[in-house]
């Protein structure tokens, strides 16, 4: 893969060929063209990008300590300038995007170039990418806590796992926590909660219910900042994932 | 008179932008300035800049004399009964902002209620739902048809004896066409109720006789008929105005203030609290001398070819436009339209790298958007310095853009 620079320069090269504003309008509107589809349930109001006349959703994942960012518009030049952001910014480390002054953006002349309507969703898009990134770099394994850091943190950890036990798959009588749904628990230094999390199956009816119900608990749990929640099937849930509280509950022991 | 002849009345028209001449079709947002209007700005601010109403020089009485000439330039050109029914604000939003408060403030109460239009500009929503809130009244919508008419036989049932006031645009922003208005006023002073006309696009494109009209209220913008922007007319008929509270308490406004209580100026004083746009105001003169050069006729036939060949190139690149007139209905030079398959965005985007000024988006009329479905429309406006040139050149570039789009 191209270092980061190295994507710059290609983008910057690509726009030096043209010199009519007209072409490189051609050329954003193919890269937008080209964009990989955008699943249609992703296009929720929560990845909606505000600032701009258009609507534009972006999502990202991590794999291996990579971000990587989908994108969509319903407007096809924002689409292909999204499209050449992604081009440059996906699957790279977040610590590297969020430390990233995106000036190659000024060298290609994008934003002046740009209805004042369309810069700003420009800059919120810029925005939003170092959102996501540094969001999921203070995340890291790596975020350093200090012993004050790790004691303000220890009875929020407390607390959150209270709050977890309130909600119930609507169809066991065991609590989501003692149930073993929580694969991950995170709270970083601003008090945000990261929950990764799974259903006892992967048809579970009763899932988005769950989901925000376990958002909004946490969320109203005092000193927590704000909450994610993220559903995972990897790896399947199975019994041997009960507590010991909750095998007594169900007599399996 | 030719169309040519306006132009070159008009400095900014000349210019070019990224290379290309400017193609300035953004008229309803706000129309460029003849030289006369600047000049007038230059020298107000350059030589008869004194604050007005109150001291005794020579440059003060200079200045009140150009603000108060202008109340009766107004008067005259909107046919108002009396000059104290003309009151100066910094344009549309704030006189009927003055309306749905002053107004409000006496006449509106709990329980009662208020109608504005679908196809209203949100300056004539938002102050009606800012004074329901504050007075725990109900906002009633006279809804539009499917081609953009007002369904005013609706009125006589949604009138009602809690019915306070009736808010309706004369022309609206996005459709373009001509609201019977008369109609409407007739229609609801039948039934007790008065009636503030939005004639923000209104005056632009009509002789506006407000003792003809019979509306109680008729409010409008300096900067859409060529004068400055930051200013505004609201004409109200005196007997309401009389009942009405101030808007905002100040300077100018006062009969005599004692911390004991305070009387209130007589008319139009009353409303205009602090010191006046007395810098702009007075360019509402030449900018109403330059509205009647516009009802020449030779230049009218030109306009209204101009305009044919306009509505022939939307037809011709398959543009779905909103507003469709019916009859003998007229739809003044503004069409907003949308484009299969391209986003309204785009094509304005691509128009103005090639010099089109045009306007996108939702025209602040999102009710409107949500009545007909779309997240937001082109809209082109001309004014009387538009060419058929222009309309041609542009109707190639809606082409080339739809081109490379869809």
């Amino acid at each position: 893969m191209r270092t980061l620079e190295e994507a710059k320069k290609a983008v910057i090269e690509d726009f030096s060929m043209y010199d009519e504003w007209l072409d490189k309008y051609e050329y954003l509107i193919d890269l937008g063209k080209n964009l990989e589809p955008y699943p249609e349930d992703k296009k929720t109001d929560d990845k909606l990008i505000k600032g701009c006349q258009s609507r534009v959703w972006l999502d990202s994942k991590v794999e291996e300590g990579k971000i990587f960012f989908s994108a969509d518009s319903d407007a096809i030049i924002t689409k292909g300038i999204i499209s050449l952001l992604i081009s440059v910014y996906s699957g790279r480390e977040p610590k590297e995007i969020a430390n990233d002054d995106f000036g190659f953006i000024g060298e290609i002349g994008l934003k002046e170039n740009l209805s004042p309507t369309r810069a700003n969703g420009l800059v919120s898009m810029i925005a939003k990418i170092k959102e996501l990134a540094s969001e999921t770099a203070s995340m890291a394994a790596d975020e350093v806590l200090t012993a004050e850091d790790a004691k303000a943190l220890a009875p929020l950890y407390d607390n959150v796992v209270l709050a977890l036990k309130q909600v119930y798959d609507p169809e066991i009588p065991v609590n989501i926590y003692d149930l073993g749904l929580i694969y991950e628990l995170i709270i970083n230094k601003k008090h945000e909660a990261f929950i990764k999390m799974t259903f006892t199956a992967p048809t579970c009816p009763m899932a988005d219910e769950v989901l925000a119900q376990v958002k909004e608990c946490v969320a109203d749990v005092p000193g927590i900042t704000g909450c994610e929640v993220e559903l995972t099937f990897e790896p399947p849930w199975d019994q041997s994932m009960l507590s010991d509280e909750a095998r007594v509950e169900l007599g399996l022991d | 008179m030719r169309i040519q002849d306006i132009r070159k009345m008009f400095p900014a028209l000349s210019q070019t932008v990224y290379g290309k001449p400017l193609v300035y079709f953004d008229n309803a947002a706000t129309a460029q300035r003849p030289e006369s209007v600047v000049r007038k700005m230059e020298s107000l601010a350059l030589g008869t800049n004194a604050n007005i109403h109150r001291a005794v020089h020579k440059l003060a009485s200079e200045a009140t004399e150009e603000y108060e000439s202008t109340r009766d330039v107004v008067r005259e050109y909107i046919n108002a009964e009396s000059r104290q029914e003309v009151v100066f604000t910094s344009g549309t939003t704030a006189s009927i902002n003055l309306v749905a408060f002053s107004f409000g403030e006496v006449f509106v109460g709990e329980g009662d209620e208020i109608i504005v239009s679908e196809e209203e500009h949100h300056s004539n929503i938002v102050p009606w739902q800012m004074l329901c809130q504050r007075k725990k009244a109900t906002l009633k919508v006279l809804r539009v048809d499917d081609e953009g008419h007002l369904k005013i036989n609706d009125l006589t049932t949604l009138i009602t004896s809690r019915t306070k006031i009736v808010a309706v645009t004369h022309i609206s922003n996005v459709l373009g066409i001509i609201n019977p208005v008369k109609e409407i006023v007739n229609i609801c002073h039948s039934k007790g109720c008065p009636v503030l006309i939005d004639g923000a696009q209104g005056i632009v494109h009509q002789k506006v006789d407000v003792q003809d009209l019979d509306c109680d209220f008729y409010a409008f913008s300096g900067h859409k008929i060529y004068a400055a922007t930051g200013t505004g007319v609201l004409y109200g008929k005196k007997k309401w105005l009389e009942q009405m509270v101030p808007y905002q308490g100040g300077g100018e406004m006062i009969e005599t203030v004692k911390f004991s209580g305070t009387t209130y100026a007589p008319l139009p004083g009353k409303f205009e609290a602090g010191t006046q746009n007395i810098n702009a105001v007075p360019t509402l003169k030449p900018a109403i001398e330059f509205m009647k050069l516009l009802e020449d006729g030779e230049l009218r036939r030109e306009m209204g070819e101009v305009e044919e060949r306009f509505f022939a190139s939307l037809r011709m690149t398959g543009s779905k436009v909103f507003g469709v007139p019916r009859g003998t209905e007229r739809k003044i030079p503004l069409c907003s339209f949308t484009v299969g398959g391209a986003h309204h965005e785009d094509i304005a985007l691509i128009l103005d790298k090639m010099g089109i000024a045009v306007r996108s988006g939702q025209m602040c009329a999102e009710p409107l958007m949500d009545r007909f479905g779309v997240t937001g429309m082109l809209r082109v406006s001309l004014a009387p310095y538009n060419t058929v040139e222009e309309v041609e050149y542009f109707e190639k570039a809606l082409d080339k853009a739809i081109k490379m789009l869809v």
